[in-house]
């Protein structure tokens, strides 16, 4: 489903743009009155009531303000306990993503089906497939005994019309770490030991049942406020905005809006590379069998969940890119509130840490950002073009899969010319945690291991706007663009 | 061969409501050349701001295909007026 404009898409972005003019407009009673303008009329489009589409728009807006989602049993006004969200600080608690429980469709659970494909064929491989003897022919087509089957799927690989179909929940498919459990009522419930707020189920619902909470309001109350905001953004933003938002017109844009200055975390990111070259070359293979990234969050609280306690040690101790740049801005502004504006969920959930709470004061994503664009009728135009010009070309890699090795190999190298550095990595949750399994068995050792949670790197993060190919171009050019290879030509 | 002229305009309203899915989805036709009998050369154009800067939101996404402008316009609506100009 992503890759393509939906009207759960349409649904989301509204949202965020309602909740940044609400914001803006500070008249927080029309709070109850948003449903309305996003759904209006008297006729359902999606689901079977109007009435039932306008309370989960109602917590969606809840979400989008940093406040806990309820259930059909404590449904009420959104302007109810809103105050809450009315603040220049952080709001919202854990859980990050949520199942809003009454919009879920309870679709089932992972199974194969037999459809209308099948012809009752005379030879039916299906039958000689099924190592559990679950299939059989009634009624001169093939069944499958849900009881006994195993869901290995050999029935569907040898079925010559392609009759059998496996059948799975969107978000669970979605979900590289089988976080995605039911409840009572056969709904979607997330498993929080397991989740690491990739964020990508909740781009996968076709239902639009899942959302995560945002800062969009206390974000635009901050930059209302005297306390000087100051905007930090992630590698991945390149192209994200549209043809015509080049880096120094988002640059640009961003001033507009009120932040008083624009860091690129691709500077921070450069910083990050030194540091975990230094580590590899130093613990690499004496004290730690394996190198492994440290700056995707999601991929590290799987890493180091999945290796234990003696391996965890192996999961990079440097800063991510994200608290590396919020340190140095802190630095230079000390009465600065940082945002940070992202390509994903997780990051969220980083800066809600207790040890990353002080630098970073605000995450928000790209999409939501535009959002905060739209509401205040911002253009990327050429009379508002700040250029870019701080980090080097392996920094504004990190966007991309592949890019974070690169970019430390390329430090390693530098200081190390001819060294062989060994690397694996891994896109996407579910291969995060093939190749962890790897790593723990020892078959990586001597290796550093890059892992980024979402397929393609940054630029498929959950906040993102744009097809990932695309997005991947677009990096790639800018980090073209840059003056230095990596943070060490710097002091050359 | 017939030519067509899509233009999309990418304010930043417009993109946020999906103008460059559309862009996505009008390039995509090139690709069903054969299944479509679709000889045709589209040239879309997506570096400028086309809508009115005080126009109603409902306005966005604005296609405009061989001068004939598509308020609103979705992915679907835009490739079967591009398909049914041609043939």
């Amino acid at each position: 489903m992503r890759g393509f404009y939906t009207p759960v898409t349409k649904i989301r972005r509204q949202i965020f743009k309602k909740v940044a003019e609400l914001a803006y407009s500070g008249n927080y009673a029309h709070v109850d009155e948003l449903p309305y303008e996003i759904i209006p009329g008297e006729v359902a489009s999606y689901r079977e009531s109007v009435f039932k589409e306008r309370a989960i728009v109602a917590e969606r807006i809840r979400l989008a303000c940093g406040l806990n989602v309820r259930t059909a049993a404590e449904h009420a006004p959104i302007s109810k306990d809103f105050d809450k969200a009315i603040s220049t600080e952080r709001v919202f608690e854990t859980p990050l993503v949520n199942v809003i429980p009454f919009a879920c469709n309870a679709c089932p659970v992972t199974a194969y089906e037999v459809s209308n494909n099948c012809r009752g064929c005379l030879a039916h491989p299906c039958t000689s497939a099924c190592p559990v003897k679950a299939i059989s022919i009634v009624d001169g087509k093939s069944f499958i005994d849900k009881e006994k089957c195993v869901k290995c799927g050999r029935c569907a690989e040898s079925c010559p019309y392609n009759a059998i179909v496996k059948y799975d929940r969107p978000c669970a498919a979605a979900c590289g770490v089988g976080a995605i459990e039911s409840d009572h009522l056969g709904r979607a419930m997330i498993n929080y030991d397991k989740c690491v707020s990739c964020g990508q189920c909740l781009v996968s619902c076709p239902f639009s049942a899942i959302a995560d909470k945002s800062q969009i309001m206390q974000l635009i109350l901050g930059l209302k406020g005297e306390t000087e905001v100051i905007a930090e953004i992630a590698p991945a933003f390149v192209g994200q905005f549209g043809p015509l938002a080049t880096p120094g017109r988002v640059k640009g844009a961003l001033l507009a809006l009120g932040f008083s200055h624009v860091y690129e975390v691709a500077e921070g990111a450069d910083d990050v590379s030194v540091s975990e070259a230094e580590e590899f070359v130093e613990k690499v293979p004496g004290e730690l069998p394996f190198l492994a990234t440290s700056c995707c969050p999601s991929w590290s609280v799987l890493a180091k969940s999945m290796l234990g306690e003696d391996l965890s040690k192996c999961v990079s101790m440097s800063l991510t890119p994200m608290v590396a740049t919020a340190r140095v801005i802190k630095k230079k502004h000390p009465n600065s509130r940082v945002c940070f504006i992202g390509p994903c969920a997780s990051k969220k959930l980083e800066a809600f840490r207790r040890t990353v709470r002080s630098d970073v004061d605000y995450v928000i994503t790209f999409e939501e950002l535009m959002g905060i664009f739209a509401a205040r009728g911002i253009d990327f135009s050429e009379d508002n073009d700040v250029p870019m010009e701080d980090a080097t070309a392996t920094g504004r890699g990190y966007a991309v899969s592949g890019g974070v090795a690169e970019a430390v190999v390329s430090c390693i190298q530098r200081e190390h010319p001819g060294m062989q550095v060994p690397i694996d990595r891994a896109e996407g949750l579910a291969n995060c945690k093939k190749l962890l399994t790897l790593a723990k068995a020892g078959k990586r050792n001597g290796y550093l291991i890059e892992g980024m949670a979402c397929l393609g790197g940054c630029v498929g993060g959950a906040g993102t706007l744009q097809p990932i190919k695309k997005a991947d171009a677009s990096v790639r050019k800018f980090a073209s663009e840059a003056k230095l290879q990596n943070a060490l030509d710097r002091e050359g | 061969m017939k030519r067509l002229e899509v233009r999309v305009c990418v304010c930043t309203q417009c993109v946020m409501n999906g103008a460059m899915d559309i862009v996505e989805a009008v390039e995509s036709l090139q690709k069903l050349k054969n299944q479509l009998r679709f000889n045709a050369s589209v040239k879309v154009s997506a570096n400028e701001r086309i809508c009115d800067k005080d126009a109603d939101a409902s306005v966005s996404p604005l296609v405009i295909v061989n001068g004939e402008r598509l308020e609103g316009a979705t992915c679907d609506q835009v490739m079967s007026r591009i398909i049914s100009s041609v043939s």
